[in-house]
């Protein structure tokens, strides 16, 4: 049987403002799983608790096989948690005062005992992987939407992670960059194996995408399994998104 | 698999793109300022100390932001402000006769008083702003998150540099306007009271410990510790909305300026009660 990547046990938090409910998930590695939902679904928030950035008010999340509690971790725990997930945030989140370079070189000198030109060389080839193949040391403000998401995904790929997460990956993009962004990330999983998981609220690019999707509405999971499985689904609120969003 | 929720979360409830944003309040905020102290001191000592590489540390970038970068306002402001010194002294004194004192409290001052505290203020009005601005657009960017994410620490990225370079560079900018402030008052006593330069070197010479100076210099120190703190304190706690930037930037610079002086009510205070320190 194969162990998942990650696991969400009875996740609840954050802790005082609670927002997401007894949330529990299982990331197959080499698999996709999409966490699907309108927004204010709570899957941003399902996110930051799953990096530790919000802490729970009870819950255990696993991440290749160690266990973490997300009620909080001392620092030097949720570093070794952190070195283990690649996140691309929403609107891909670069250090603005970084070159794409610098901004993909931070995690390899933070985190490995690269020297500064082995660390720069990961860099450029990394970049290069993700599709991003001039412009390695061009400030973020000066790429296209799509090339910052490429960044931040070899940002993310730099120690690679056995889990990935991306928030919206294809939000502001036109379909052709999000076609080519998703053939890249396609691409990516199949050579380095990881385990997927993407929040997203489009139904459309969920089921095109998804092994297994998990449907997230007022910070909870009320649905989840392969796609035929959600579609054929029998909740109302799980009806109305694919309805109203053209699934099925 | 259908999961029924024992609990639902309202709208209010829910998160924006970038999450929740903890602003401390209150007591807690001496506590995470307490804490970013200690933080950003210990990054500074590990970026002063340690071999590794570290990228986008930016010293030398935020040395040029913060330190080059105040060289004209400082030279400027310090001249008139040797001026404006020299003119009011001499005319309050030259109600008593002693007009002459005028240059010798231009050395009593300039170097531990004006000096440190004109450049702080200055250093403030440009900066302090500045600083929390860009931390907290970094914020509501979601870069501070990206790092944290990342298992990096935003403050050996972001404050330690800061404060690394204005470590540097206010004593720096503290000796200039020393230079400066002294320049304007023999101006001023030159070309306005007609004394010679000869008589005011002497009387300079007279007023002026080298001790001054170095408390001047090491009250500098303080300032830039309490500028940074402050302003980046303001900048990392940021509610997630776009005017809260603003907001941040304005409350950096009072409570900039209200350290300042506050760090230097409380060294003259010391001074005052405890004459052997001074």
């Amino acid at each position: 049987m194969i162990e998942p990547v990650l696991k969400v046990e009875t996740l609840t938090g954050p802790a005082g403002a609670v927002a997401i409910f007894d949330v529990s998930m299982a990331v197959d590695p080499g698999c996709t799983t999409v966490v699907l939902g309108p927004i204010h679904a709570g899957k941003t928030m399902l996110m930051r608790h799953l990096v530790g950035l919000e802490a729970a008010e009870h819950g255990t999340i696993i991440v290749d096989g160690e266990a973490f509690d997300a009620r909080g971790e001392p620092d030097v725990v949720l570093r070794r948690m952190r070195a283990r997930i690649g996140v691309v945030f929403q609107g891909a989140a670069l250090i603005s005062r970084l070159s794409a370079l610098d901004n993909v070189e931070l995690p390899l000198l933070e985190h490995t005992n690269a020297t500064a030109d082995e660390a720069s060389d990961a860099a450029h080839a990394l970049l290069t992987e993700a599709g991003l193949v001039n412009d390695h040391d061009t400030d973020p403000a000066q790429l296209g939407r799509a090339a910052q998401r490429r960044v931040a995904l070899a940002r993310a790929l730099a120690l690679r992670p056995p889990v990935m997460l991306l928030d919206e990956p294809t939000q502001g993009l036109d379909p052709h960059a999000a076609s080519e962004l998703d053939e890249t990330l396609a691409r990516l999983q199949s050579v380095n194996g990881f385990g997927l998981v993407i929040f997203s609220h489009d139904v459309r690019y969920a089921f095109g995408r998804a092994d297994q999707i998990y449907v997230m509405s007022n910070g909870s999971v009320i649905e989840q399994g392969t796609p035929e499985a959600v579609r054929e689904s029998d909740n109302d609120v799980v009806h109305r998104l694919l309805n109203r969003r053209g699934a099925a | 698999m259908t999961v029924v929720p024992g609990e639902r979360a309202t709208d209010n409830d829910a998160p924006t793109s970038t999450g929740t944003w903890p602003v401390p309040v209150g007591a807690s905020r001496f506590i995470t300022r307490g804490k970013l102290a200690l933080s950003a001191a210990y990054w500074l000592a590990w970026l002063s100390f340690s071999r590794r590489t570290v990228i986008g540390t930016g010293i030398q970038r935020e040395f040029v932001s913060l330190g080059l970068g105040s060289l004209r306002l400082v030279s400027a402001a310090s001249i008139l402000v040797g001026l404006i010194a020299i003119f009011q002294i001499a005319y309050q004194l030259s109600e008593y006769g002693a007009e002459m004192m005028s240059v010798r409290a231009i050395g009593w001052f300039t170097a531990r008083e004006f000096g440190p505290v004109g450049v702080a203020l200055m250093v403030v009005a440009r900066s302090a702003a500045g600083i929390a601005g860009e931390l907290a657009s970094m914020r509501a960017n979601g870069e501070i998150d990206a790092l944290r994410a990342m298992g990096l620490d935003p403050v050996k990225y972001l404050v330690a540099p800061k404060l690394a370079a204005l470590l540097v560079a206010m004593p720096t900018l503290t000796i200039l306007a020393d230079g400066l402030i002294t320049f304007g008052g023999w101006l001023g006593s030159t070309f306005i009271l007609k004394y010679s330069t000869a008589f005011f070197l002497d009387q300079y010479r007279v007023a002026f410990e080298v001790r001054d100076l170095v408390i001047g210099l090491a009250k500098s120190l303080i300032f830039a510790f309490v500028i940074v703190l402050v302003s980046a304190d303001e900048g990392l706690n940021v509610e997630g909305r776009v005017a809260a930037i603003g907001e941040a930037a304005t409350r950096a610079v009072v409570y900039a300026v209200i350290g300042v002086l506050g760090v230097d009510t409380l060294v003259n205070a010391i001074f005052y009660f405890i004459p052997v320190l001074a």
